[in-house]
Parts: C-alpha cells; structure tokens; sequence
C-alpha cells in the first residue's frame, strides 16, 4: 500500500482537521455516483476504496502523528491474513486479527470472513455488515454479505418451490371452486363440469 | 439443555417408497443394534438423529448393506426389514447410548427428578456392556458437556456463536471420529468434511431446538440459549421472539447449507437421494413447522 499521507495528498504529521478537509476534496473528486455510465467508474472506485483505507489508518492513529512502522505492519498483517484465510489458517488468521487494535472497516471484514469459516454465522453478519458501513462503497464487502444472502436463497429454494410453505395452491384451488360454485348459481359455469 | 432430538428426518412427502422402507430399516436396525449390545432398556432412547447419523456413515462404507427381516418387540404383529451387521450402526448405537446417559446426567443435576435420576443410573449400568474402542468418543463427550454446562451456568454476555460451540463440537467429532474405524478414500480431507457437515448440524440442532422451547422456557424461566445470547432488554415472549426471528432464520438457513454442501464434498457410495432429502428438503420443513409453531405460541398468549 502507498503511504496513506501520500495517498490522501496531505503532509506527515498534518493535523486531524487537515486530514479530514483533504480527504473530503479527494473524495469529492473521486465518489462513484459522478461517474454513472463513464468508462472511469471502475478506476474511481478503487480510487475510493484506497481513500478510505488510508483515511481509517490516519483517523483511528491516535494523535496527529503518525507511527508508519505500526500502520505498514497493521498492512502487511492484512495481506497475511487474507493467505492465512485462503489457505484455511483460520486460527492463525482469528489470532492475527486479535492482535490489531485499530478496528478498520477491514479489519471488520476480514474478523467476518474468519467467523464465516467458523461457522459462527451470526458474528460474521454482524462485522460484515460493520464493514460495509464504515465504507459504504467498498464493493468487496458488499459482495461477501450478498453472497451469503444468495446462498441461503438457493438452498430454500428447492422446498419453496413445491408450494408447502403456503397454501397458495390450496387457496387457488378453493377459490375457483367457490367461484364456480357462485357461477353456476346465477345460471353460468367457470369450469364446465 | 434440552431434548436436543429427534429433529432430523426425511420430508415424506418427496421421499421415493424405496427410501422411505430403507430409512425404517435403519431405524429398526438401530434399535436391534442397541438392544445386542446395551440390553432392552436403553432402547426407549432411540432417536431420528442418530438414525442419520448411521446413514450417513454407513454411505461411506464400501461393503454392501445386508437386509434381514424379523419380528421384534416393539411392532409384534408385523415383520419389518432391518439392517444388520453394519459397523455404522453399531458406532450410531453407542453415540446414541452415550448422548441419551449424560442428557438424562444433566437432567438430573437440573431437575433432580425421580425420573431422570432413575433412568440415568440405569443406562449408567447398561454403558459398560458396549464396545470398548469407542471410549475414547465416550471421554470427547463428557468433556465437551462439561463445557457446555460450565457455559450455561455462565453470568457474562454470551453470543450464541458461543454457547452453540461445544454442542456443534461434539456433533462434529463424532461425525468425524468414525473415520478412525474404517478405509476410506482420501482420509484426511474425508475427516474435515464430516467435521464441517456435523458442526453445522449440530449447530442446527442446539438453535432449533433453543427456538422451539422458547415459549415454554420462558414461561417457567427456565434456561434458553437464545435468552441468554439475545434478550438483554428482558422482554417478554410476544416482544422477544418476532425481535429474533430473523436472526434464528439467518442462523438455521446457513447451518443447513452448510451442511448440504459438505454433503455433497464427501464419497458416498449409497443411499444419496435419502440423504439428498433429509438434508434439503427434511431441514427446511422442519424449520418451518418449528416457526409456525412458535408463532402460534405468541397468539395464544
């Protein structure tokens, strides 16, 4: 990762207040929603996403000044913890993780994908859908979370489809019964029978 | 804890006859394989769980099934067709055997009913007369239940990650542990993915059968995982559970996929299209009779 003063183009050791103005010009310049239908939209995403990375690491650095040895680790402990998660490590990577103390959006996302591997299904939704809205345009995170909702869609879906959960068919049925029954009552027929 | 079982069962409705006579057959195979090795009493024990528990393990066997039929106690007037002589069945009957002793253990450490203290020294006694180089499955159990009690009895917020852990632990080391007793292809990954598929039902198991008790624990304040892990407000059960019922949703849907694509990772020789049903089609039934249920619950109040 570049350096995330270089990143949202400010000085080391700018002030909170500098950071904070400077990312708003970046980001200004960079949000998605300016770039609908233009073949740039993909590069101002990660533009953004980059942004925001860089501006978790500055924001959540207690202090203005900023201890580059930690935040690079704090980096390169995440690439480390995306192989250890590839490769099933997932201890190693729920250790890992246990030993950051800044609580970025992706540190959220990737605490999720280990407690998704677990199977502790209710914790990951709940630092996955952390990440996705301390960075809102992050489409990873956004990914992972619609990713389980389509699984869990796909596995309903062959019960759903045989008509048990409602009585739809049923309903249907005693309705077009009813109605023909009225039908024929005032002399005319739904269903010839 | 709860009854805990009985939970897993094939959807009947989508089941072909074949597979329909051939889950009795292992249910009634089961109950023979307890009866030979425990004796007549630990019988009233049996559960759907661990019939398929003994399905399952018997699909990754290579050896061909073998059909009997007989009259037995329980259904005199007929003869029924049972499995004989499967060391699946065997391992399920002593998982069965183990389960049903530390429940009734525990029942009798929370109730101190006549009942259950009667019962669990009983099946006590029976214990001893099984196979002896399952015990070590046997000493896991104990272990883990011990955990899970010490959980329970537990003042800290919990989540129900948490909680549901030592149950979905046993589930799993018993599903994988029979790999020790057979030959089988590509072991070790064979292992994990028993693991995964008894992990995530035994997960399945702990919450569904958290949620179906709800209304009743509740009302005679009685410990339920779901309570502890979610209710920090204190509500009552007409403000709690619509409150969760989305999460418990989430929760059950994913186990359960889980456990049909772990299914579908392992080299199953026979009955699929049981096992197909029971973990599609018979999991989502059973949560819907389990939601329905408890919604009736609340209108009832």
């Amino acid at each position: 990762m570049r350096n995330p003063y270089e990143v949202i183009g400010v000085k080391e050791g700018s002030s909170k207040e500098e950071i904070k103005r400077a990312y708003r010009e970046q980001a200004k310049k960079y949000h998605p929603d300016q770039y609908n239908n233009n073949p740039l939209k993909d590069l101002a995403e990660e533009k953004m996403v980059e942004l925001n990375e860089a501006y978790d690491i500055l924001m959540n650095n207690n202090g203005s000044s900023y201890r580059s040895s930690e935040d690079y680790n704090g980096y390169s402990d995440y690439n480390s913890i995306r192989m250890d998660i590839q490769n099933g490590n997932i201890k190693n990577a729920e250790n890992s993780l246990n030993n950051i103390s800044s609580k970025t959006a992706e540190w959220n996302f990737l605490m999720g994908m280990v407690q998704l591997k677990k199977g502790w299904y209710d914790s990951a939704n709940n630092y996955l859908t952390t990440a996705c809205s301390m960075d809102p345009v992050n489409r990873e995170y956004k990914e992972a979370l619609n990713a389980i909702s389509r699984r869990n869609t796909a596995y309903r879906q062959p019960y759903n489809n045989r008509n048990y959960g409602n009585n739809d068919m049923c309903d249907l049925c005693v309705k077009l019964w009813c109605a023909d029954s009225l039908c024929e009552c005032f002399g005319g027929d739904l269903i010839p029978c | 804890m709860h009854h805990m079982f009985g939970y897993v069962t094939p959807c009947k409705m989508e089941l072909k006859i074949k597979d329909y006579e051939k889950f009795k057959s292992y249910y009634c195979g089961l109950c023979r394989e307890i009866k030979k090795s425990y004796g007549n009493i630990p019988r009233i024990t049996l559960n759907y769980d661990m019939t398929f528990l003994s399905i399952l393990l018997d699909s990754l066997s290579l050896g061909r099934t073998t059909y009997k039929t007989g009259i037995c106690l329980v259904h005199p007037n007929k003869k029924r067709t049972y499995i004989h002589n499967s060391n699946a069945i065997e391992y399920a009957a002593f998982c069965n055997v183990i389960l049903a002793y530390y429940k009734l253990k525990d029942d009798k450490q929370d109730n101190k009913s006549i009942k259950s203290y009667f019962y669990s020294n009983l099946i006590g006694f029976y214990i001893n007369k099984g196979n002896k180089s399952f015990s070590y499955v046997a000493e896991y159990i104990e272990k883990r239940l011990t955990d899970l009690y010490n959980l329970e009895k537990n003042n800290n917020n919990l989540s129900i990650d948490e909680l549901s852990d030592p149950f979905s632990q046993i589930t799993g080391f018993i599903l994988s542990s029979y790999i020790d007793f057979i030959q089988v292809s590509s072991k070790e990954r064979t292992k994990q993915n028993l693991f995964n598929l008894g992990y995530n039902l035994g997960k399945w198991i702990y919450i569904i059968d958290a949620y179906d008790d709800l209304y009743e624990d509740m009302k005679k304040n009685k410990f339920n995982p779901l309570e502890k892990a979610y209710n920090v407000n204190k509500l009552n059960f007409n403000a709690f559970r619509p409150e969760i019922a989305d999460n418990v949703d989430f929760i059950l849907t994913n186990c359960a996929s889980s456990c049909l694509e772990n299914l579908d990772k392992l080299p199953i020789t026979k009955n699929e299209d049981l096992l197909q049903n029971i973990l599609q089609l018979g999991l989502m039934e059973k949560m819907n009779t389990v939601y329905k249920r408890s919604e009736q619950n609340e209108k009832s109040i």
